[in-house]
């Protein structure tokens, strides 16, 4: 290939840093260049190009204002020299777009983001072929190395005696949820068994097929549809947000109340860089005794937790993402995680201190229904989080974190992989504190390392980051977001659930762009900190300290007490006065093995 | 009052467009202005990857130095 005379120069004040990355590409690749200093007129160029001999001509231009004006009287002047036929003509940067600079007689046009080698093909007469780079996004590991060995060997002693005796309870007992949940492992989900032990809407829908208000069953014609627009949108290239190793995975929450939305929030979340996606199912869901069947829509938040539903999602995920089905907090709890295992769902959420003190459920019931559905964890090595979102009540955070800390033990005694999951929020205990006056940092890293002094456990930050820190106002919400994730890799901790930037909107459902919002947000806060992180002050540390030994004395009265169930109703994990109500849902259906 | 006329520089549509690829993008965006009554727009961001496009699309209903449709009398076609 013959090497060309190459004339570069910015239309600009100031000098473009693509044009002299072009000029050592170019240099790279022996041609022969001559770049010009900024601010140089049209007329100029044009006499640079007659005294160089230029070849090809490549200008730049950021600045929008007088564009067409000012590359239109450059075009007529080469034209008026008389070398129009002697140059290529080619013009880039931000200003300009491709359409723009044929119009203007270029003979080529670089959109914002052109690659260096894409203008080195034009130069040399070349088609330009982009590099297919297989996607090198691979499914992250929420887990990383983390050995769950204990560091403070008098909460560990208390957890393991806590732990026995709660599981010698639950050897002994059996609920309407742990049944169904057999009777579903056996194949006979909606059978008379099971219909006997569910809600009347449960068993009007499977007898009569009569749905609950608001549910519509979703036709194999638009399912035809969906996967065609699925088929044809698979994400080749998704965006990976992390810069570094240390830095957490993202995940969003979805449950727009359609299988067929969620999968298109899922598919634009993907390819916007979430590395795993959570479902949500609808609150009625956790009150109601059974699951429904059929790809089933509903017009409400919260998607229908049913075999299709999922199957139909699972179908649509790419290979990369993680995929959550929570369970935390009704009494469908090991039917959710049965169903969820089955569907090849990679982790799940299991609480049941925060499921019955927050959630509504009763306290014996979530128990028995808990430390089944980790029994299925286990078997479906889906690991679970654990959020405390009991703070979000007016729990202190030492006394959800023993709670959490609690089930970490049973999920290790039944041979599950528990995750922490502390909120990162501006909760009640800090609105009346003030430990979140001054800034946001200190009392979550204060989270952070007092689990990290206890136990070496994956941490999840929840959920969402920045729990009512957000507004309706979308810039703040994004920011707010991503200050909040640039935390969490500060902190080194394994991952972190987003919220749109709707999190605060409460007038509809959340749009897929109020989504990638935030995703951006996050990405710019992992680029932006790199290697660096946020520094806590020494406050975080005294709050850290502070922390570990309230939550040694909550474990020592819950072990003094002898029952954790016990502990649950007698507020010992979170006190009616502090907002914590032990559930309704589901009293008096726990009973003694049979 | 056509409300348009009280806007003070521009409207931006932030959507996500169902779309095979970035050009059907710009094309979709184009339609939909023109569909909203919008002559003087510019697609400020374009996005496609997987499903479909992110897009921001503005159309300027003022721009410095018009005679602006929110001043007394300065009613133009929006």
């Amino acid at each position: 290939m013959r090497k060309k005379r190459v004339l570069l120069s910015p239309l600009d004040p100031v000098h473009d840093i693509g044009l002299k990355m072009i000029k050592n590409a170019l240099d790279e690749a022996g041609h022969t260049t001559f770049l010009l200093p900024p601010d140089v007129t049209p007329g100029e160029i044009v006499e640079e190009a007659l005294d160089k001999k230029a070849e090809v001509i490549l200008l730049s231009r950021t600045l929008g204002y007088g564009v067409a004006e000012l590359l239109g009287r450059f075009v007529d002047l080469i034209e008026g020299a008389g070398i129009r036929h002697q140059v290529q003509l080619g013009i880039g940067g931000m200003a300009i777009k491709p359409e723009l600079a044929a119009e203007l007689g270029f003979d080529q046009g670089f959109g914002p983001k052109t690659p260096v080698e894409e203008a080195v093909a034009f130069v040399e007469g070349r088609n330009y072929v982009p590099t297919q780079e297989a996607s090198t996004k691979k499914k992250g590991n929420l887990l990383r190395e983390r050995t769950y060995d204990y560091h403070h060997e008098e909460i560990n002693s208390l957890l393991e005696e806590i732990s026995e005796k709660t599981l010698e309870w639950y050897r002994e007992v059996d609920s309407p949820g742990v049944r169904r949940a057999e009777l579903r492992e056996a194949g006979s989900a909606g059978g008379q068994d099971y219909l006997e032990l569910s809600s009347d809407s449960i068993r009007d829908f499977f007898k009569e097929g009569i749905l609950p208000s608001g549910l519509r069953l979703i036709g194999e014609e638009e399912q035809k549809s969906l996967e065609n627009v699925i088929a044809t949108g698979r994400v080749e290239n998704p965006r990976i947000l992390q810069r570094q190793p240390h830095q957490p995975l993202v995940f969003i929450q979805y449950g727009t109340g359609c299988p067929f939305m969620d999968i298109a929030h899922i598919k634009g979340t993907e390819a916007w860089g979430a590395d795993g996606v959570v479902h949500f199912d609808p609150s009625w869901g956790a009150k109601t005794e059974g699951l429904l069947a059929g790809l089933l829509s509903h017009e409400e938040n919260g998607s229908v937790l049913s075999e299709k539903n999922l199957e139909l999602i699972k179908k649509a995920l790419e290979k990369s993402t993680l995929w959550q089905v929570r369970a935390h907090r009704g009494l469908n709890t090991p039917e959710t995680v049965l169903l969820a295992g089955e569907a090849g769902a990679d982790l799940t959420k299991i609480n049941p201190v925060y499921g019955s003190l927050g959630g509504g459920t009763d306290p014996e019931r979530l128990l028995a229904d808990g430390l089944k559905a980790m029994e299925y964890a286990a078997r479906y090595n889906m690991p679970f989080d654990m959020p405390t979102n009991e703070e979000l009540c007016g729990v202190p955070a030492f006394k959800a974190f023993a709670g959490m800390l609690i089930v970490t033990q049973l999920g290790l005694a039944l041979g599950a992989k528990p995750v922490l999951q502390p909120l990162f929020c501006y909760s009640p205990e800090m609105m009346l504190g003030g430990q979140m006056e001054d800034n946001y940092i200190d009392y979550n890293a204060a989270k952070v390392m007092a689990l990290r002094g206890i136990i070496d456990a994956p941490i999840w930050a929840g959920a969402p980051i920045g729990f009512l820190t957000h507004t309706e106002e979308r810039v703040q919400s994004a920011v707010s977001t991503s200050f909040h994730a640039g935390m969490a890799a500060s902190l080194d901790i394994e991952g972190i659930s987003i919220a749109s930037t709707d999190e605060a909107y409460s007038g509809g459902p959340i749009t897929l762009p109020a989504r990638i919002d935030t995703l951006q947000g996050t990405g710019e806060a992992f680029r932006f900190l790199g290697s660096a992180g946020m520094q806590p002050t020494s406050r975080a540390e005294e709050w850290a300290e502070e922390l570990t030994s309230n939550i040694l004395r909550v474990l020592k009265e819950v072990a003094k007490n002898g029952s954790f169930l016990d502990s649950l109703y007698q507020g010992i994990l979170g006190s009616k006065e502090e907002g914590a109500y032990p559930g309704r849902n589901g009293r008096r259906t726990v009973q003694k093995r049979r | 009052m056509d409300a348009k006329t009280r806007v003070v520089d521009a409207l931006d549509i932030e959507t996500f467009l169902i779309c095979k690829n970035e050009e059907e993008g710009r094309r979709i965006s184009a339609g939909l202005m023109e569909s909203m009554g919008c002559s003087d727009f510019d697609l400020v961001y374009i996005h496609h990857e997987g499903i479909g496009a992110r897009v921001r699309i503005r159309a300027y209903v003022n721009r410095p130095g018009d005679r602006y449709t929110w001043l007394e009398g300065g009613e133009k076609d929006a």
